[in-house]
Order: structure tokens, then sequence, then C-alpha cells
């Protein structure tokens, strides 16, 4: 019998809303999954039971009430400890961070609570998201592999049963990393699209929030609810709320998927390969179009990328290395200070990279809708490898080699979406990228979806 | 657009300037990041940039 905790949000929400399942229960579910699971994959920071059950049972009353606010109502979600909760405990996985309890909800907070979803608590990241490895948490998949970054905790809480979606951050790959080294489906919009305002920041130009979900139907669920002009967030967009939902049609015909000659296919897992094109021949035989694409100024995406995030990391951090840097960790504390040297002039410098970066892969989408391509160059490490070698002797560190793929994204605003195509050899999970045109994550969602109905049951749970 | 590598001596003048406090010990491994990030960055070096503004702000929409 399927216990509430395995049910995705869409499938969760159906029995909310017709009553067959109440929000104490599956709230009561997820609660006792993460006292089964948690220990061994240490996902959550803190667990917020008691005020869980408080909301679930005040979901359970105005459902009852007739006053259903919609699919997330009565929803158990996690969300990552750089997401601002008012009253509970915001670290940022970080003993900096060890004491702060906000005053106030973030912005996404505050949407998620209007939306009637029930936060039973606060996920591991990378310190401050200055990562993508999330070394202290475990891949649900496997425990003596890594679960990706910086927002580990979400995907491996959503992939293990122990939150029905999650929220995390992707400022170079941050959500779709650790959604695809989890099997789980992860969303970063269009830049500006869903608020960052209460979220601790690791570099202002190139951060997003977004969903961390079962399948591509819950992540659209999320995002409806997300997404939202904010003043209060400078990059924030203004523009009518949208319907992100996938409809029930698999019909693709007149799409046309983009697919890489160069870049993304490059030091590449053969399983992970392998698995991206066999889903790319799954979008065609729906009907798409694949149309080969070039990759513009790919050699310029690591110095870009590099050149953005480090100096505007280290000025986030500028007070706080001064004042308290014995609470870092080690690897963080390293670039921090590293960011100190890095001339103006080359911040200055990447930004003008980005302007062309963006206009030609602006260009790109005169002749397609999306592009297709692995959404990580490689299924988990293992807990503690540090590089990944390639068959040409080359020897990557794995951090670098997770946020190749995903980087182009954050550069450029556009919305990427990773879902899960397949398992490799060791049954570990590998996932796809969609990234589309601005603001196009309908799109986005409509082809997951599609793919993702070709290939039931989708949203399974590691096998914990 | 240097071309040169900084000197553990050299991070440590600029950043008593920089007001950042960095003992001894961690000049070596401060360095060597320093040195290597601006090898990273140094590719940029072969980028005609023209009059190119910086997307210092954009509109993604």
């Amino acid at each position: 019998m399927t216990q509430p905790y395995e049910l995705s949000l869409t499938e969760a929400a159906r029995a909310l809303a017709d009553r067959s399942l109440s929000p104490v229960e599956l709230t009561r579910s997820v609660l006792d999954r993460i006292a089964a699971v948690d220990p061994e994959v240490n996902a959550y920071v803190t667990v917020t039971a008691d005020a869980a059950l408080r909301s679930a049972r005040e979901a359970e009353r105005e459902i009852a009430a007739g006053l259903y606010r919609g699919p997330l109502h009565g929803i158990p979600f996690g969300l990552k400890d750089l997401v601002d909760t008012a009253g509970v405990p915001t670290t940022a996985s970080s003993l900096v961070r060890a004491d702060h309890v906000p005053t106030a909800d973030a912005a996404v907070t505050a949407r998620l609570h209007a939306a009637g979803a029930v936060l039973v608590g606060k996920t591991h990241t990378h310190e401050f998201a200055y990562g993508t490895t999330t070394p202290q948490t475990r891949n649900p998949w496997s425990t003596g592999h890594l679960a990706g970054g910086s927002s580990g905790g979400s995907a491996a809480a959503v992939a293990s049963g122990t939150a029905t979606f999650a929220i995390g951050t992707d400022t170079g790959g941050s959500i779709r990393i650790p959604a695809a080294l989890t099997g789980t489906v992860g969303l970063k919009p269009t830049y500006g699209l869903v608020s960052r305002h209460g979220v601790a920041s690791l570099s202002w130009s190139l951060d997003h929030v977004g969903p961390i979900t079962r399948t591509v139907r819950d992540a659209g669920l999320v995002l409806g609810a997300l997404a939202g002009h904010d003043p209060r967030d400078p990059a924030s967009i203004d523009r009518p709320a949208e319907d992100y939902g996938c409809g029930p049609g698999g019909d693709l015909t007149g799409l046309r998927v983009g697919v890489p000659v160069n870049y993304y296919f490059d030091r590449v897992q053969p399983a992970v390969e392998e698995a991206v094109r066999a889903a790319v021949d799954d979008l065609t035989a729906l009907g798409a179009e694949a149309v080969p694409v070039e990759i513009p100024m790919a050699e310029y995406v690591r110095p870009t990328q590099w050149g953005l995030m480090v100096p505007e990391a280290t000025a986030y951090h500028q007070a706080s290395l001064r004042a308290v840097p014995e609470l870092y960790t080690e690897d963080v504390r390293l670039l921090l200070e590293a960011g100190e040297f890095v001339p103006a002039t080359d911040y200055i410098r990447a930004q003008r990279a980005r302007t062309l970066m963006r206009a030609a892969w602006l260009e790109l989408f005169h002749r397609v809708d999306v592009i297709a391509a692995p959404a990580v160059t490689s299924t988990a490490a293992r807990a503690g490898q540090e590089v990944i070698e390639w068959p040409d002797g080359v020897r990557e560190p794995v951090s670098d080699s997770y946020v190749r793929l995903s980087a182009p994204a954050n550069l450029t605003g556009l919305p990427a979406l990773a879902l899960p195509v397949g398992l490799d050899g060791q049954g570990l999970p590998i996932g796809m990228q969609l990234i589309g045109r601005p603001l196009g994550e309908a799109t986005l969602v409509r082809i997951g979806a599609a793919h993702e109905g070709g290939h039931r049951p989708a949203g399974v749970l590691a096998p914990l | 657009m240097a071309t040169t590598d900084l000197a553990p001596a050299d991070i440590a003048r600029l950043a008593e300037r920089a007001g950042l406090p960095l003992p001894p010990d961690r000049l070596p491994a401060v360095t060597a990041t320093v040195n290597a990030i601006h090898d990273v960055l140094r590719t940029l070096d072969g980028l005609a940039l023209g009059d190119t503004a910086p997307a210092s702000a954009f509109d993604a929409g």
C-alpha cells in the first residue's frame, strides 16, 4: 500500500482536495519518514515537527470548511537553510550563522505560507551555497555517494520521501546539479521571475530561487506559487501571473529541440550521454524536431562565471570575513579570501563578456525552442572524491565538473529544467537539462512533462 | 590583464591594505588560489569586447 510520503505533489494535492487524505496524515507520514531515514541521509539542518503539525491542522480545518487554497495547501515541504523563516533558525549550514533566527520570512517563504504549504524543516546547503557537493548530506540512491549541491539537502529530502517538494537556490547549477544526481526534478526559473528577498546571496547577478520536486508537473505547480513581482528584489520582473500547468497532451509536433554539437557532450560519462541522447529521441518520437546547434562562446563560460561569482561572493561576506573568519569551513574561507584580490576591471570584463554571451544565446532561440543537454557531466561522485578523471587524462575537480554544464543558464538568465532520464550501471540517477528562452518556463514544463508521461512511473523515490 | 603571478608577500601587502586579516600561515594557500583564479580569468584576454557595455543589470524578460 502506498504511504502518503510516497505521493508526488500532484497526487497528494488531488487526495487532499477530494479529502481522501488529510494534511495531518500526510504531514505525520513525512515526519515519520524523516525519523526513519534522515539520520542516514542528513538532508535536514532543522526539523520543525511541532509547527508543521500545527500548520497541517490549520490546513485540515480550512479544507474541511471549503477554504481550499490550491494545490500546495496542506503539502509538506523543505526549505533550503539559506532562505529566511521567521522564528526558525536559518544557518546557511554555517557556524557563521549558527545563532541566526530571522524576524521575518523571505518572499518565497511568505508565498508558500500563503499557498497553505506546510514547512517541515530547513535543508542542508553547501556552506552559504558556495560549493556543489554539500558534503554533510548523502545521496539517498547510495549513501556512499554525494547528493550534489549546493541545494543537496533539498534534493535528498525530495528523493528520500522526507519532503513532498523543496526549495533550492541556483547560482551555477545548485538546483539542477543535486536534482540530476538524486533523480529528482529541478527548475531554475528565468532570472528575476522569483524574488530573492530574504535569501542569503552567493552572487547577486547569478542567484535564482526555484523548486525541487518528484515530477515535472509538480515543479510547474510550485513555480506558480513562487513567481511574482517583488520590488524588494532589484532583479524582479513585473509581469502578469502565468499558469505553468502542462495540460494533458504529450504531442510535441512543431517544437524544435536544439542538440549541442559542442561543449555539452565534451568530457561527459558515456552512460550520461547515452541516456540524454535517448531522451532526445523520445522527444522526437513525440513529434519534436531535433536541430543541431553550436553553443556560442563556450570557452568563456568558466572565466565569466568565476569573474562574476568570486568577487560578488567576497563582497557579500566582506564584514564577517574580517570579524569571524575562523567560523567558515576551509574551502569556502579560501575562496572568499582569494576573492579580495580580483581586480574590479576583471569583474567588469566578465560583465561585458556576459553581455555578448547572452546576446549570442538569444540568437540560438531564433532557430530552436529549447536546448536539450546533460544536466551534469557525470552521475554522483563518491563521498570524499575530489576529482573526476577523464579518458583524455584530464583530472577535473568534482565541483568544476558539476558546474560546467549548468553555469551557462545562470550567466544568460535563461530558464533551465533538470529531469531524470535514467540510471547508470551502478543504479545512480542521470539528469537531462532543458534550457528555454526567457520566461519560457511553460514550454520547459510542457516538454518535460511529455517526456515524463512516456516513462511511467515518474517520481520514483530512492530505494532507501 | 597582468601576466605574472602574485607572490605571498604581494598578497600580504594587498591584504593589509584591504584590512583583511590574513595570518602568515594562510598566505601560501590564498596565494595559490588567487593565482589559479587569475589564470582562469585570463582566458577573457582573447575576447574582443569593443564598446560592449557590462551586464551589471539586465532585464531577463
